[in-house]
């Protein structure tokens, strides 16, 4: 490997971004947190107010990669089988209806891009079973275990707000969402973008920028980013100290939260802060990676306490609390530093 | 057609990955030298600022001090220079890790931590290009500033000058009028060629020694004496003068409790309990206890001189008993001195009866008043000196007396024997003979001449005599130490005042001051007599001359000119004696408790 091969990624991801934007006026951010999920390897669950462009940026993303993409409306009387599929009885029409085989109707989940809207609002049976196929990339029907198609991610989304008839989701299967994506309104000049994009006789179509195999070429160099022991353990004291349990976890942090991130969480951290270095085109984390990753991987992981809600702290500010007391470098090293 | 990017060829420029990790290992040593460099830089720094503070403040004490100011500038140097040596030591000891330095350099150069990861891949063995190049291109940014080390190290550099400031200050302020120090007390030197007290000491080489060792240390004694006495003449340092005065005096303190001393105590004791059952030789008894010998010979003389023959009887029985006593008890010396009594008690005892016999005897002959007087002063004193004085009165009568005279005196004699003595106790036989000698002239001038001869003899035992002699010599001990200046004032010990309070008469410190009324009041009168006898309260401790009061042990020896205050002594147990200092061992205490014991009782 050499530099070039990373700057080359970093282009490639540049072309993405930019396609992307063609069609996404402004969520750079979004773009790009949704990217680390996807190179990461993971699955990242979008959060935001209705009509934001959540399924329009997945829509994009799809036709951008050349990905087969699906999407599943999550309703409470969604089954399912109506996710995984099931085995339909075909009839052989040349037998009169006397002759027919069971056929495998495959579900949404076989995409490789696959939208889950609103998954709040399925029951608890329905999202279980998308569980599966995010943990383990396969899907079982009639007994029978099925594979699904890399790369393999489900960007779900879900509204804050009409929680009335939902069923949030339980921490165990948040943990499974390699980043959680805060997607926020849009400024004023975003705004304008939008309508003057939108409202015209023509509206701003995808370009086709990476195949299917780039990605996945991609999602390879991800993995091979080399993390320094230092970073390592940077990031592995961050999801120490986010446990209240934790001796050295701060009287703050111990107050405001009542579960901390666990070792699924402290590997998400590293392979969404490696998504992140490549996106920037690095071949090594930076500590400045796991920062910048500490809140979409962790804000769905940290369960707020009673105290930690009561004064009104949202899990983001515990992980800017996070972020200011665990010590990156060694204090000397710090001190020198502070000293020039 | 999508095109490929992460299939483009690495740049040409890109160099081989072993020469990427030569220069990377190459740069970041340079770095890691600047920094280890400067770290220790600052390290030695620090120490030479805290050396510079030190050696400020050696510095100030000499300059304040007037003392040893030649040395401030290379001490002041060499404590700068140790405190800057081990400071260097100590950061080379703490010197910083390649991945630490890497770290450091991550965050100095922002470098997205490329270099550590670079640093740790070559410490494994497997970097690649990817990560060499971006650390080789962050470490080729990074160049060290003179400006950067100087104001890493601007506090330990502030606090160097100052302390170097500070070492230069005392070094040219200009060095204050040495403080002419008094001589010390008692260092002048002190010449005489008359030492009366010391003849005194002199003189003890011809006391009656009780033994062979007695008189070598007696012997030797004398000799220190006549050292002393010598180098007096020569002149030398008062203290030292009072300092071997000082060991005469405990030598001969150690002299006069030798009787008896260390096992033979025992003995002693035993002796003077037997002494003590007879209320006549109790006073003897006490006299005994206290070493005092010279008292314990004038209590037997009066003893031995009285009339009252069972008073001599139980005296002589005591007496007897006590030197069974002192023998069986191993305390040879004391029994051998108790024997010595003894004999002189009997020689005193004959010589008494013999006395009054012969008193009785002239009665009616001239001079009898004389006489009669003398017969009154023996009885009433005992002493030898009275019995003396007797003896010399009728001796004098019988060169006087016509030979008529004698021939009624030695037919008195006769009659009296033949009564059976006055009750004096005299012998019966020795009676008939004093009337037979009486009866002719030669007898009559043999008990003339027995009878000078009685005034001339001295029937003191030699402990006594030895006993005088040392008291002598301690009194003339005392007029030595008087001589020589008194008693040399100890560091902060009231000096000679003139009684006034605050008062000092310019040569010595001031005393402490008196606190005598110097009020204008009338002060004439008399305090009334005391009627002793009635008192019921009385001291019951013996007025033994050298050994303290009973229950004032404090086991500390008073200050002597010259000595130092570790110099172990015997203190107050002198009273005891100094060879009883062992006698933990010997007594009946567990092992265990000894060494605490031996430690309480240690002077």
């Amino acid at each position: 490997m050499s530099d070039a091969l990373f700057a080359a990624a970093k282009t490639s991801i540049e072309r993405l971004t930019t396609a992307v934007g063609r069609v996404i006026v402004g969520q750079n951010a979004v773009v790009e947190e949704v990217l680390w999920g996807l190179l990461g390897g993971g699955h990242v669950l979008l959060e935001g107010a209705p009509g934001l462009g959540k399924t329009l940026l997945v829509r994009t993303l799809a036709e951008c990669l050349d990905l087969g993409f699906s999407r599943i409306q999550f309703t409470p009387d969604l089954m399912p089988s109506d996710v995984v599929g099931t085995n339909v009885l075909v009839l052989d029409p040349s037998a009169r209806g006397q002759g027919g085989a069971f056929t495998l109707q495959k579900g949404p989940i076989f995409g490789q891009l696959v939208l889950a809207d609103e998954i709040n609002r399925a029951t608890p049976k329905t999202q279980s079973a998308l569980l599966e196929a995010m943990a383990e990339h396969t899907v079982t029907i009639a007994g029978i275990r099925h594979t699904l198609e890399e790369p393999f991610t489900v960007l779900a989304t879900e509204n804050p707000i009409e929680m009335e008839g939902t069923y949030p989701l339980p921490e165990a299967q948040l943990d499974r969402f390699l980043l959680k994506v805060v997607v926020p309104n849009p400024t004023e000049a975003e705004l304008c973008e939008v309508l003057a994009r939108t409202t015209g006789r023509e509206s701003p179509r995808a370009e086709r920028v990476l195949t299917r195999d780039q990605v996945l070429e991609l999602r390879a160099l991800c993995r091979d980013i080399r993390v320094a022991e230092p970073v390592l353990r940077y990031a592995a004291r961050l999801v120490r100290a986010s446990d209240p349990q934790d001796p050295t976890t701060s009287a703050v942090l111990r107050k405001a939260l009542r579960f901390g991130a666990g070792v699924r969480g402290a590997q998400s951290l590293v392979l969404a802060a490696k998504a992140a270095a490549l996106v920037g085109g690095r071949p090594n984390v930076a500590f400045e990676d796991i920062d910048r990753v500490a809140k979409p991987v962790l804000r769905h992981r940290l369960l707020l306490s009673f105290e930690g809600e009561a004064e009104g702290r949202s899990t983001d500010a515990v992980v800017d609390l996070l972020l200011a007391s665990v010590q990156k470098r060694p204090a000397d090293v710090e001190a020198e530093r502070a000293r020039t | 057609m999508i095109p490929s990017p992460l299939t483009t060829p690495a740049s040409p420029a890109s160099s081989a990955p072993a020469e990427l990790a030569k220069s990377f290992r190459r740069d970041l040593a340079r770095h890691a030298q600047r920094l280890r460099g400067a770290l220790a830089a600052r390290w030695a720094l620090g120490g030479a600022a805290l050396g510079s503070a030190l050696a400020g403040g050696v510095t100030a004490g000499f300059w304040l001090s007037t003392r040893h100011l030649e040395l401030r500038l290379p001490l002041a140097a060499a404590i700068v220079g140790c405190c800057a040596a081990a400071g260097l030591l100590r950061g080379r000891r703490q010197a910083w890790s390649d991945a630490k330095v890497a770290l450091f350099l991550d965050r100095e150069l922002e470098a997205h931590e490329h270099i550590v990861t670079a640093e740790e891949q070559l410490r494994s063995g497997n970097a690649d290009a990817a990560v060499l190049e971006p650390a080789l291109s962050a470490l080729s940014r990074g160049t060290p500033t003179p400006r950067v080390v100087l104001r890493r190290h601007a506090p330990q550099s502030a606090a160097l000058a100052l302390g170097l400031a500070l070492v230069l200050t005392f070094m040219l302020l200009p060095v204050r009028r040495a403080i002419a120090t008094p001589p010390p007390v008692g260092a002048g030197a002190f010449q005489t060629n008359t030492t009366p007290g010391l003849d005194k000491v002199i003189a003890l080489a011809n006391a009656p020694p009780r033994d062979e060792a007695e008189r070598e240390r007696l012997a030797k004694i004398a000799n220190d004496a006549e050292k002393l006495k010598a180098d007096l003449l020569k002149g030398m340092e008062q203290r030292e003068a009072l300092d071997r005065v000082a060991k005469l005096e405990e030598a001969l303190e150690q002299e006069r409790l030798s009787l008896g001393a260390g096992e033979k105590r025992q003995g002693l004791e035993a002796a003077q309990a037997k002494l003590d059952e007879q209320s006549v030789t109790k006073k003897a008894a006490q006299a005994l206890g206290d070493h005092d010998l010279q008292s314990l010979d004038a209590e037997m003389e009066r003893i031995a001189n009285s009339q009252e023959a069972e008073d001599r009887k139980a005296a002589k029985k005591a007496l007897e008993e006590a030197i069974a006593a002192a023998k069986k008890n191993g305390a040879k010396d004391v029994a051998k001195a108790l024997q010595e009594q003894k004999d002189r008690f009997e020689e005193r005892e004959k010589r008494a009866a013999l006395l009054r016999e012969l008193e009785s005897a002239l009665r009616g002959q001239p001079g009898d008043a004389e006489r009669k007087s003398d017969r009154e002063s023996l009885d009433r004193k005992g002493s030898d000196e009275a019995a003396r004085k007797l003896g010399d009165a009728m001796a004098k009568a019988l060169e006087k007396m016509t030979p008529e005279e004698r021939k009624k005196l030695a037919e008195n004699m006769a009659k009296l024997a033949q009564k059976g003595g006055n009750g004096s106790g005299a012998d019966p036989g020795a009676e008939k003979d004093l009337a037979k000698k009486l009866g002719t002239p030669e007898g009559q001038r043999e008990l003339e001449d027995q009878l000078k001869d009685l005034a001339k003899q001295d029937l003191e035992s030699p402990e006594a005599k030895k006993d005088g002699a040392l008291d002598d010599a301690q009194g003339g001990l005392g007029d030595t130490k008087k001589q020589l200046g008194g008693i040399v004032p100890m560091p902060g010990a009231p000096g000679p005042g003139n009684g006034m309070p605050g008062g000092n008469d310019g040569k010595g410190p001031p005393g402490s001051g008196s606190h005598h009324d110097t009020g204008t009041g009338d002060h004439n009168g008399a305090t009334q007599p005391i009627a002793g006898d009635t008192l019921r309260s009385r001291a019951k401790g013996p007025t033994n001359r050298g050994a303290p009061m009973p229950g004032t042990v404090t086991m500390w020896s008073e200050g002597k000119p010259g000595g130092t205050a570790v110099t172990p002594r015997t203190g107050d147990l002198r009273a005891a004696g100094a060879t009883e200092l062992d006698g933990v061992e010997r007594s009946d205490v567990p092992t265990e408790y000894r060494e605490q014991l031996r430690q309480y009782f240690q002077p």
